[in-house]
């Protein structure tokens, strides 16, 4: 009988059962052949640009920190998937990973980021929160990041009849402060990656 | 024509950064400025000449008839009313006093329905404040009690304290912890490292639950306060007392909300405990531009920041007997001068339609909701647009507002001198 506590006993005291339960052994977990390792550093100076923050798509598996004086992304084994994108997007080539950066380099091939800022003028109060905190803002104009005032034109974005305009689009480094300092969510970033290839002459040049 | 460093007379901020561009009598451009500075300067719509009620609707009159009928009006009163005073600059306000000493009539302004009670604490415990420079400079906990910047005071986050890279604060953004205690969630809230939801009236007791803790008496906290556990009061304990500089900043929130004056006056007590382990100042959220320097101007003129009664002869002052609000509800006074502010939109039902039946002057450039109440309104220049004169900020700095276009009004100071000479002239020496 299927369900009696007598059968149960039977079928899981047997010896034969227990030593297979206990004991099993499988085969250890090996990395196979054909497949990439996890990214390595190629010994290039991190610029801290982020990019490969950026471009991961497994979250939490690749974080960008402080080493001695200056930054390096390091690699969260658990969470990383190897798919290279990292390694692709890092305009330093800071990280390496199996035949990606000889491959980039052969085929001509690059991921390159390029951010969009996006102001919605109706929930914009001109409060000027982004303008100040934006990183890129307060190395352009110091005024600014002392306190919203504007003095040249050389920022990202500056408040101009009450709202938020952008100016230099093409400065912003996606790091999306701003958002955070938007207290009516009016500033939205869009990151944007997108591949890209160079024609490459065969042969020798 | 560009000109530099205006400064908007709108709210408390007084920003005076401003870049405008003007041509003629108008105001093409404004930047810097928030949304709200833009509107002060673009949607200056004006009256265009004074008016006087008829019985059928309104009529134009001339500058002079219209000085004239108010002057009989404050002479013929028994106990007039002045009140506003917080939208115009301190030339006015001082005229406005010596016109209440003259007829002994009651002077009021705006702070009477706000900041009145933070004023009666600071008269109890004194004001450990200091100017916005100092905190933008030094601050690293800034803590807003009952107001939201971001839509009273648009740029007061990111001018003086949250995101302004300060002297002994290089790194704002992370090295500025923002607190913000409010009963719901607001704009300024979503952006704090740690918001506070208070139960509305619960803020005496949790300012009290706070100086408890700093203290070092947290064992006779209760588990919950006002809605906020305790262990988040300890935190907040904690972040305050670990700052090298804090700052409370405190709105309507704390002031009109149960408990009134008693409120600041805890909130200004857990401040003075806070400095026995690390400096912590405090300061209201001032909202008219001006209104400070209504409180400046009345307290060394009269002695008195506010609702000041000349009934006697002599400045009386006696919130809750001499405040317009009050003087409205009992149906006491007789006459009213409004300038520069809009008692019909904010005052009770009650003070509204006793201003709606007794005659109600209105000196102000813009048509409001106490138009609708008044006999008569006088337009006017608008301070810091087509007027210059002083203002006070929020910190209690004088600064200088700038004329920068002239569009043809007279004035508020000289509308208010006419009257002044007329009443002088008529009243004898």
């Amino acid at each position: 009988m299927g369900f009696s506590l007598i059968w149960y006993l039977k079928e899981f005291g047997r010896t034969a059962w227990i030593k297979k339960f206990l004991f099993a052994k499988t085969a250890p977990l090996t990395t196979p052949s054909y497949f990439r390792g996890f990214p390595e550093p190629t010994g290039r100076i991190c610029q801290h640009a982020l990019f490969c923050m950026m471009a991961c798509p497994a979250p939490g598996a690749i974080e960008v920190v402080h080493v001695g004086k200056g930054w390096m992304p390091r690699i969260h084994k658990g969470h990383c998937i190897r798919c290279g994108l990292c390694v692709e997007a890092c305009p330093h080539g800071v990280l390496k990973s199996g035949r990606i950066l000889e491959t980039m380099e052969r085929e001509g091939t690059s991921l390159v980021f390029s951010f969009r800022v996006v102001i919605d003028p109706v929930l914009c109060t001109g409060c000027g929160n982004c303008c100040t905190s934006c990183p890129v803002n307060k190395v352009a104009d110091a005024q600014m990041g002392a306190g919203g005032h504007s003095s040249n034109d050389e920022v990202i974005m500056k408040v101009q009849a009450g709202d938020v305009v952008v100016i230099h689009e093409e400065k912003c480094t996606g790091c999306k402060t701003c958002e955070g300092a938007c207290p009516t969510n009016a500033i939205r970033i869009a990151r944007i990656l997108e591949g890209t290839q160079q024609t490459v002459h065969e042969g020798p040049p | 024509m560009i000109i530099n460093d205006v400064v908007c007379p709108f709210c408390g901020c007084l920003c005076d950064d401003l870049e405008l561009e003007v041509e003629g009598d108008r105001i093409l451009r404004v930047q810097n400025g928030c949304s709200l500075s833009e509107a002060t300067f673009m949607n200056d719509t004006r009256l265009p000449a004074p008016i006087r009620r008829t019985a059928s609707g309104w009529e134009e009159i001339p500058y002079a008839d219209a000085i004239k009928e108010t002057a009989d009006i404050l002479r013929d009163s028994d106990r007039p009313l002045l009140y506003g005073w917080s939208s115009t600059h301190g030339e006015t306000q001082s005229v406005g006093v010596h016109i209440a000493e003259r007829i002994g009539a009651v002077i009021d302004n705006t702070s009477t329905v706000c900041h009145g009670p933070s004023i009666l604490a600071i008269q109890e415990v004194g004001h450990p404040g200091c100017t916005l420079g100092q905190v933008k400079n030094r601050a690293d906990v800034i803590i807003y009690w009952g107001c939201n910047p971001i839509e009273a005071h648009p740029r007061h986050m990111s001018r003086y304290t949250t995101f302004a890279t300060g002297f002994f604060v290089p790194d704002a953004q992370r090295e500025r912890t923002i607190i913000v205690v409010d009963t719901r969630r607001n704009d300024s809230g979503g952006i704090a490292d740690e918001f506070v939801q208070i139960e509305p009236g619960g803020d005496y007791a949790v300012l009290s639950a706070l100086r408890a803790i700093v203290r070092g008496k947290e064992s006779i906290i209760p588990k919950k306060v006002a809605g906020i556990a305790k262990e988040q009061l300890i935190r907040i304990a904690g972040i305050c007392t670990n700052a090298k500089f804090g700052a409370i900043f405190f709105g309507l929130g704390l002031t009109m909300s149960r408990g009134k004056y008693k409120n600041v006056r805890n909130a200004i007590e857990l401040t003075d405990e806070l400095n026995r382990h690390t400096k912590f100042v405090i300061s209201p959220m001032r909202g008219h531009g001006n209104v400070y320097g209504s409180n400046e101007v009345f307290t060394w003129m009269t002695g008195y920041p506010f609702a000041v009664d000349f009934a006697r002869g002599i400045a009386f002052y006696n919130p809750g007997e001499t405040t317009a609000v009050d003087i409205l509800r009992r149906g006491e006074c007789d006459a009213a001068l409004i300038v520069a502010s809009d008692p019909g939109a904010h005052f009770p039902r009650a003070a509204a339609e006793h201003l709606a039946k007794i005659p109600t002057v209105l000196i102000d450039p813009h048509v409001n909701a106490t138009t609708a109440l008044s006999r008569i309104q006088i337009p006017c220049t608008a301070a810091g647009i087509d007027a210059a004169g002083t203002a006070y900020r929020m910190d209690g700095v004088p600064i200088r507002l700038r004329k920068v276009i002239d569009r043809g009004y007279p004035d508020d100071a000289e509308i208010l001198k006419k009257i002044y000479d007329r009443l002088n002239g008529e009243l004898g020496p």
